[in-house]
């Protein structure tokens, strides 16, 4: 630890911390383009000037590319820092358009928000506007860029040499003709190229799935995890009125960083389409408490070996944990399992893995057997006359084998998100939300178990939660201890019982998640990207 | 100016003087016998105690410099050689280098033995194209009779020197802009730390020294640090090329030792001033503050005198300018030098230059107010000293220095301040 002065404030920061990061680490604002704590220092945007008192004199420099050291004074207020804080913006915003109200960046826009602050406002450029041209070129398969509005701070290039070390991006020209551009013959469709967006402090690099279909200041922001694959990527659902309008990833210094891959942010759309809304046993419709007590009737009569259950690991921890616990209770809890026969996707260095499901490592920690051969044979020989199958698609993977195994089932109880063949297939039928609409929890790959918050209710009575789903039809059974109105009073109770949870409750998950002590089945992130020395603290901006 | 012996340009003018054999006939390579029975470290004291200053512009001692280079760090070491010289208005190492490039090399071998480097590379501007030829020439030459390559003249050392060509920016002159186009990349410059000395080409410890700088070592290494700081001034010890270029009667390049007043330089060397009487000088390359016809009349050719008249030695190249030069003119050519030069990395030099260029363009068409020149003069400030390498202070000092000294030469192309309208929109 190093104590340092900044504007008068005694400071401890970690040794090795920038200045830059150090003043922004406790709280204190420092206006900045070039630097980002994940990519490498550029030190180009020259905004980020302070004053250090020296031997020789005061030394005006930038805080980014400046270690602190034990006793260091530093003035981010000072007469000359301001000055050239300011004449740095106004350098910035030279040229650059003033199209704001049509920008698709208004709002987060590091140049407008600092402009607020720091700005020198009387414009005086005094000569004709440079235009540097180039209006939405299309780039890349999800990527515009706007090359007047670049500020040439280097981010876009750093990340994609750094991270997808793919290196699409590069500065061409030289003096005030610099723009950024795309090299020849190449396309910004790498698995990675939406992080460009982000970090782009202007609205040079826009999406094109985000692009004028929100103002900014409009969307709603919760905390989440991508349900892409089995890594978990901190995100926020951003939202308004009940629309997602696009994932974002959530800084997590141990895990995603703050990137995430495009598979998962641009997966958003999946979970808003071919919606799943009505409960039909048959092909009549209920509502969801005819449903349940139907099924609570049908249940009733058949003897707890009679009565199969599918497990899954895209449910939340919460959702199998009650199946689990309903089968404990009323059937036999041998006759659970989560077979799973969804393919193996894409995999890299970076984020992506293979498992394509949330929560596998979730089942594990709840003893779920993930294969089921022997659930299954006995399915297959018509051992069963009923079965629970929560989140799973296997009509759709396999519809064959499907057919094989489900089909001398009498009642298939299908609890779906989708409009899927398995839904089709059904026997009764009830539509559920998705991990957006619900409070939760996944574990990792890498063993972390991580909280995903409501972001919005649906307006439909009759879907609920794959575990109040349980909950409803075990208080329909009569059973005892399902006394349950949220997910998250279901993870209490659970982490009452699971040891590795022991002493958790669902609030008092840290946003980026803890690590459970359960062996990982992945290794760790970035296994081939260059550790990245200045991660220190969290992005602001 | 008889009572010294030239160091850097004793073989110009003979014949084939590029070539090893004539470079032998007169003394080349004679300051490797002794170099080889002294130590890296005792050739560093040498050059040290010579006193001997950076010649690109910057003038930092070189032997300072090469003491900073760490030798445990297990990773090569390399030396850079600056043969990027494009600073308008100096015009000597690309003599240097076409009529006497194995002087050169016994300096890089001098350089190289110091510092423990076994390459070195000669970064050599892109227009210099027979240089280039010329070096790659000697090169082979000194492979082939055992001053380069292994085991230089069964000294053990070991030395390959290869030459770059750029592509012809100036930025690549900057050290670190040289040691990016060096490595292949855009000629852009490093944010500093970490320094080229601990980490530099191909993230080893390098050093980087102009042509000039090298050149003189060999004299040094065989004469002794003494015999150096005997010749030029207290501050400035040694020789150096010279130029005169501009309205001078005779313009061209002479090697001297330092210190010799300005004005005599003028009159004895350029044989006075050609078309009216003196205006002003830029005294080391265009970068340099520019100086009135009064400040020279005790200027004098050393890195002390320039420094007490607020300026820098720079290159060591003048630029005379007559009564008769419009200053406006000038400056806008060289607003339009470095806007069209800089690299575009820092916000504050991409955009500073080209604004200033962009008023300069305005002034003279005559669109603009006194404003205008003011507004020139705060940009001045607002570049200098807030970007990564210097470019941006480069046209800072000369913006400075001429509104400030020819205030005049600018007014005149000014309109009056225009007259506030009551209720008029702007």
């Amino acid at each position: 630890m190093a104590k340092i002065t900044v504007d008068g404030k005694q400071l401890e920061v970690k040794d090795g911390t920038n200045v830059l990061q150090a003043v922004l680490d406790n709280d204190m604002k420092l206006e900045h383009f070039c630097y980002h704590p994940y990519l490498p220092v550029a030190g180009n945007c020259r905004t980020c000037m302070v004053e250090i008192e020296g031997p020789k004199g005061n030394m005006l420099t930038v805080g980014c590319n400046t270690k602190v050291a034990e006793g260091m004074v530093i003035h981010t207020l000072s007469p000359k820092a301001k000055q050239a804080q300011k004449s740095a913006l106004e350098m910035l915003l030279l040229d650059h358009p003033l199209d704001c109200p049509v920008c698709d960046k208004a709002g987060e826009c590091k140049l407008q928000n600092q402009y607020m602050e720091y700005g020198l406002y009387d414009f005086r450029r005094g000569v004709p506007r440079y235009f540097k041209g180039g209006k939405a070129e299309d780039i890349g398969e999800h990527i515009l860029l706007d090359q007047e509005r670049c500020v040439l701070c280097t981010r876009c290039i750093r990340f994609v040499d750094e991270v997808p070390k793919t290196s699409e991006l590069g500065i061409v020209n030289r003096g005030h003709e610099s723009k950024l551009d795309i090299f020849p013959g190449v396309r910004l469709d790498n698995a990675y190229s939406g992080n460009v967006t982000d970090v782009c402090p202007v609205g040079a690099l826009t999406l094109k799935e985000f692009r004028f279909k929100q103002r900014v200041w409009f969307l709603k922001k919760t905390e989440s995890i991508c349900h892409g694959c089995a890594r978990g990527c901190n995100m926020t659902v951003e939202h308004n009125k009940g629309k997602i309008y696009r994932f974002m990833p959530r800084e997590n210094a141990e895990l995603n960083k703050t990137w995430m891959c495009d598979e998962g942010r641009f997966s958003f759309d999946y979970y808003q389409t071919h919606r799943l809304e009505e409960v039909r046993m048959g092909h009549s419709i209920r509502s969801l408490s005819e449903g349940i007590a139907e099924i609570a009737k049908l249940l009733e009569g058949l003897s707890p070996n009679d009565v199969a259950g599918i497990a899954s690991p895209a449910g939340a921890l919460e959702d199998n944990y009650l199946l689990k616990k309903l089968f404990e209770k009323k059937f036999n809890v041998k006759n659970l399992a989560a077979p799973f026969w969804g393919k193996e996707g894409e995999a890299d260095d970076i984020l992506k893995l293979a498992d394509k499901m949330p929560n596998r490592q979730g089942l594990k920690l709840l003893g779920i057997d993930t294969e089921g051969k022997d659930l299954l044979t006995r399915l297959e020989k018509g051992e069963f006359k009923a079965v629970i199958m929560m989140h799973n698609n296997p009509y759709g993977q396999d519809e064959e084998r499907a057919k094989k195994v489900y089909g001398k089932v009498k009642a298939l109880i299908v609890l779906s998100v989708h409009k899927t063949k398995t839904a089709e297939a059904a026997s009764c039928l009830f539509p559920v939300k998705t991990f957006i609409e619900k409070n939760g929890t996944f574990v990792n790959a890498t063993s972390r178990l991580q909280r995903f918050r409501q972001a919005f209710e649906r307006d439909n009575p009759d879907m609920v939660e794959g575990s109040m789903w349980v909950a409803r039809l075990a208080k329909a059974l009569k059973l005892e201890g399902f006394n349950f109105n949220d997910p998250a009073e279901v993870f209490n109770a659970m982490a009452k019982e699971v040891p590795a949870l022991k002493g958790l409750t669902f609030n008092a998950i840290p946003s980026t998640g803890v690590v459970l002590d359960l062996p990982p089945v992945a290794p760790e992130p970035f296994k081939n990207v260059k550790a990245q020395p200045n991660v220190v603290g969290k992005v602001k901006t | 100016m008889a009572d010294f012996e030239p160091q850097l340009t004793k073989r110009f003018g003979l014949k084939d003087s590029h070539t090893l054999k004539v470079f032998l006939e007169t003394g080349g390579y004679a300051s490797l016998k002794k170099l080889f029975t002294m130590t890296p470290v005792q050739v560093i004291d040498e050059v040290k105690a010579s006193n001997l200053k950076g010649r690109g512009g910057a003038g930092f001692p070189a032997g300072m410099k090469w003491s900073f280079v760490p030798q445990n760090t297990g990773k090569p070491i390399y030396l850079a050689v600056n043969a990027d010289e494009s600073e308008p208005g100096t015009f000597s190492d690309r003599f240097l280098l076409m009529n006497d490039p194995h002087l050169l090399l016994e300096g890089i071998i001098c350089a190289s033995f110091a510092i423990n480097c076994h390459t070195a590379y000669i970064y050599c501007r892109g227009e210099f194209a027979h240089q280039v030829k010329r070096l790659n020439a000697a090169i082979e030459e000194a492979k082939k009779a055992g001053y380069l390559g292994k085991n230089i003249q069964g000294s053990g050392f070991d030395l390959e020197v290869y030459v770059h060509r750029g592509a012809g920016a100036y930025i690549c002159g900057e050290e670190t802009g040289l040691l990016e186009s060096l490595e292949g990349k855009p000629g852009k410059p490093r944010i500093k730390p970490p320094f080229p000395a601990v980490v530099g080409l191909f993230g080893c410890p390098t050093i980087i020294n102009n042509v000039k700088t090298l050149s003189s070592v060999p004299w040094i290494i065989a004469n002794g640090a003494a015999a150096y700081t005997a010749i030029g001034t207290k501050e400035s010890s040694g020789t150096h090329i010279f130029g005169l270029s501009g309205h001078v009667n005779q313009t061209g390049y002479w090697e001297m030792p330092f210190g010799l007043p300005m004005m005599e330089f003028i009159e004895k060397y350029g044989k006075g001033l050609k078309g009216g009487a003196l205006k002003a000088v830029i005294p080391g390359g265009s970068s340099c503050p520019v100086l009135t016809a009064k400040e020279c009349e005790d200027l004098a050719l050393s890195y002390e005198s320039m420094r007490d008249h607020k300026t820098m030695f720079g290159t060591g190249c003048a630029i005379i300018m007559n009564e008769h030069t419009d200053m406006a003119k000038v400056l806008k050519n060289l607003t339009h030098f470095y806007s069209h030069e800089s690299c575009g990395q820092c916000t504050p030099c991409r955009e500073g230059t080209a604004w200033e260029d962009r008023l300069m363009k305005k002034i003279l068409d005559g669109e603009a107010t006194t404003k205008e020149l003011d507004l020139m003069l705060e940009i001045a400030d607002n570049m200098e000293g807030k970007t990564i390498c210097v470019l941006s202070a480069a046209l800072a000092m000369p913006v400075r220095s001429f509104l400030k000294k020819f205030p005049d030469d600018f007014r005149k192309y000014c309109k009056s301040a225009p007259v506030a309208v009551p209720g008029a929109v702007s």
